[in-house]
């Protein structure tokens, strides 16, 4: 028995053209030829255009947009279902940045676990595998009844500091308690010393008060999160950073969101770089701003998960971009 | 009194879930709707559901993902805090019908060039997708005589989001993003004017024939999958549709409530025509027909294919000019209106839309009944061959009227002289459009009732049949 599908179909929503091209081209695999478009009654449609039966299809689509979440979802959803109607042996979901993982907790009464029921509505629609990248919680791959891949864009980070910084001299810090654990196997890495910045928080998106564990006098910070949304967080960090006088503040984050008014809150902020990957497009503009390419990684665990190999290797390597 | 229930409103239609409330005697359940700054949805229930009966109202109208979203995660909230039963109330179900829009003949979208000003007249043309906008084109050069690049952006589509032929995406492709500007391309809602090859022809992925992804099942599974035990929904435009769903559905009939308007409002209703704007409206259309007895016409569109009879020489002008059938419709009976032909290429089957009546309607007064109006191009060109066929008035009774795009301009510059709608979906936007042309009849007191008789365990037929005046 053939366990193998016999070739990879690669799909791609609107949510991150550049980013889909980018994999394909990594591949040597063109797109597709799909059509996802919208109905003047604001409903998806989706196209098919070529073959999918008994094929290894994966499908990219992020989760980004302040107007378009829900309908990026919905046309991920529709793409699988589609897929899975027209008989594709395989169906993997290329989700980059995870839809609603912040909600992945009932953290008061009849809160939803939106994540949960995010996972649940992509294995209703047929999905067989995840790819994502830098769970904001690794437990929301616990949420799946099928195998989730977690790729961490930590390896293009490590690669990107010591690039671009004087390392000897930088200490890494983490923003808040929750992501400690990331930036200290990040230091480890790199053989430096980090800081914590430990933050009440008393409503959603908003912070009152920081405190910093450590000492980073005279050295250049390196903030690191996961994300960055309204940049609340990352901006009053950096302000408590620059307040313990430390030299110069970077941040470097995964899923570069930057909604609301965090254009602005960047543009008046003291970061001197603001980094992120391109797991989401940007759409801010900032002349401090700076993108590492991860998609070198998302192509290679396609095609790793195609080929039955060990993604393992991923988690702490970067392939060469 | 009714107790242990507790009924909730979705952000898109609060007023009927107002008015159900107050049918039931109730108060609106408290649920804080929002968004999150990334635009996530965000909710929070704020009284207890444990062991309760809990309807959520929710209708697939506005931004109809974000609806759909916002009462999947409701739904999932209720059920994950131990509510007994959930049942999702949804006057109008999204995606139970791909919308009136061109497709081709399998069913693919037709992404084509409005026509600056919209007649009454205008019929679609051959169906067809345009080669440069729908993507298929792996290795089609755009045609000399289109431009398509031009139609693409008049009509301000945003490019193709995957250009085969360009790997790199230039830099008109890939503007900064701004969260204004939808990145999700448009189909335009117009139909006229394709001018362009059928991406079948040229395409040489081995005649692969590309389809349109229906999510209606995949709808009836998510709402499943998030915990709704019950549906109750209303005129659902494919009956069939129920069976998507492995939990109880209870369809409701918005016909009482028609019937009772043309009995009461409309004087000497039974010399009137009922009329269905297409074939498949017509067993809802004669079954209003028949209770009332009154007679009833058909509206039927038909697309025909042609051989060519001369060959070869023919360029996509002509095409266009021999697709654009004018729907001036002289003849009473199943005839096709007008036919065109021209100088066609030789294998090229063309398509030929006519319209044609079926009945007399000549100077009696025309009661359109449809389910569902969208772009509302049915029924205007319905009203529009009815005025030439003789009828004296044009009257049109529709459940769910969403009015998406330019359709209220098109109600308004059209033949109807009266749109009657439920408020199903919410019409106050509506209302102030059209004035004292539009009538909007309350369809919360078969809700309310529905929701009290599932509540308690009565039967609901008798709604069917009899509504809830």
């Amino acid at each position: 028995m053939t366990t193998v599908p016999n070739s990879i179909k690669l799909l791609a929503g609107n949510s991150h053209p550049e980013l889909a091209e980018k994999i394909s081209k990594k591949l040597g695999l063109p797109l597709s030829k799909i059509g996802v478009y919208q109905y003047s009654n604001q409903e998806t449609s989706v196209t098919i255009g070529e073959s999918v039966r008994d094929e290894d299809v994966y499908i990219i689509q992020t989760g980004c947009g302040e107007d378009e979440v829900n309908d990026f979802l919905m046309e991920l959803l529709i793409m699988i279902n589609a897929c899975k109607t027209a008989s594709a042996r395989r169906i993997t979901a290329v989700i980059p940045n995870f839809p609603y993982a912040r909600q992945d907790k009932k953290d008061k009464s009849r809160a939803p676990i939106t994540a949960k029921l995010i996972a649940n509505l992509l294995q209703t629609a047929g999905c067989h595998h995840v790819i994502t990248m830098d769970l904001h919680a690794s437990q929301i791959q616990g949420f799946f009844r099928i195998p989730v891949d977690n790729l961490y864009a930590e390896p293009s980070v490590l690669r990107y500091i010591k690039e671009q910084f004087d390392v000897k001299n930088s200490i890494l810090v983490s923003p808040d308690a929750g992501g400690a654990k990331r930036v200290a196997s990040i230091a480890d890495k790199l053989d430096l010393q980090f800081a914590l910045i430990h933050k009440e928080r008393q409503k959603a998106n908003e912070i009152s008060r920081m405190v910093l564990v450590g000492d980073v006098k005279d050295k250049i910070c390196i903030l690191i999160d996961d994300m960055a949304d309204t940049c609340g967080t990352l901006v009053k960090a950096a302000d408590t950073l620059l307040q313990n006088n430390a030299k110069e503040v970077i941040s470097i984050v995964t899923h570069g969101i930057f909604s609301g008014d965090a254009e602005k809150k960047l543009a008046n902020s003291k970061i001197s770089r603001i980094v992120c990957t391109n797991t989401v497009p940007i759409n801010i503009e900032n002349e401090r701003l700076d993108q590492i390419d991860i998609s070198p990684t998302l192509a290679e665990a396609i095609r790793r998960l195609h080929n039955g190999e060990s993604i393992s290797y991923l988690f702490s390597n970067a392939p060469p971009v | 009194m009714v107790h242990d229930i507790v009924v909730f409103s979705g952000s898109s239609h609060p007023e009927i879930a107002e008015r159900i409330c107050h049918n039931l005697s109730l108060d609106k359940g408290k649920v804080k709707l929002g968004k999150f700054s990334n635009g996530e949805t965000s909710i929070s229930i704020n009284e207890s559901v444990r062991e309760k009966d809990v309807y959520v109202v929710q209708s697939g109208c506005g931004h109809v993902n974000d609806s759909l979203i916002e009462l999947l995660i409701i739904l999932s909230a209720c059920k994950t805090a131990s509510a007994k039963k959930v049942t999702a109330v949804i006057p109008l179900f999204p995606y139970s019908r791909q919308p009136d829009i061109p497709y081709t003949k399998k069913g693919a979208p037709l992404v084509s060039k409005p026509k600056n000003e919209y007649t009454f007249e205008s019929v679609p043309n051959t169906p067809r997708a345009t080669s440069r906008n729908s993507n298929f084109d792996s290795n089609e050069t755009p045609s000399k005589d289109i431009q398509p690049n031009e139609i693409l952006h008049q009509h301000q589509a945003p490019p193709p989001t995957f250009k085969l032929e360009q790997p790199t995406p230039s830099k008109a492709d890939s503007p900064n993003h701004h969260h204004h500007h939808s990145r999700i391309p448009k189909i335009p809602e117009s139909k006229e004017n394709s001018t362009s090859e059928s991406f079948s022809k040229n395409h040489t992925n081995s005649g692969y024939k590309q389809w349109v992804a229906q999510a209606g099942t995949l709808v009836a599974d998510l709402l499943t999958t998030s915990g709704a035990d019950h549906i109750i929904t209303m005129d659902l435009h494919d009956a069939q549709f129920q069976g998507f769903f492995d939990i109880p559905v209870d369809n409701l009939y918005s016909k009482p409530i028609l019937q009772h308007y043309i009995s009461t409002k409309i004087p000497n209703y039974q010399d009137a025509v009922i009329v269905s704007p297409d074939a498949g409206g017509a067993k809802r259309a004669t079954a209003i027909a028949d209770t009332l007895a009154m007679s009833f016409a058909l509206i039927h569109k038909e697309r025909r294919s042609h051989k060519s009879r001369h060959p070869s020489n023919a360029t996509n002008n002509e095409l266009n000019s021999a697709s654009s059938i004018e729907s001036s419709n002289n003849s009473v009976s199943s005839v096709p209106l007008q036919q065109s032909l021209s100088e066609l290429s030789v294998e090229k089957k063309l398509k030929f839309a006519t319209t044609m009546l079926v009945g007399d309607v000549k100077g009696k007064v025309c009661i359109l009944i449809d389910d569902l109006v969208d772009t509302s191009y049915t029924i205007t060109r319905a009203a529009k061959l009815l005025k030439d066929q003789g009828a004296t008035k044009v009257y049109a009774l529709i459940t769910h009227a969403i009015f998406s795009g330019d359709a209220i301009k098109r109600v308004k510059q059209s033949s109807i002289d009266k749109i009657i709608v439920t408020n199903s979906v919410p019409q106050e936007d509506h209302q102030k459009e059209l004035g004292d042309s539009l009538e909007v009849l309350d369809v919360s007191k078969i809700f309310g009732e529905a929701v009290r008789r599932i509540h308690n365990g009565e039967s609901v037929s008798m709604l069917f049949d009899h509504g809830w005046p």
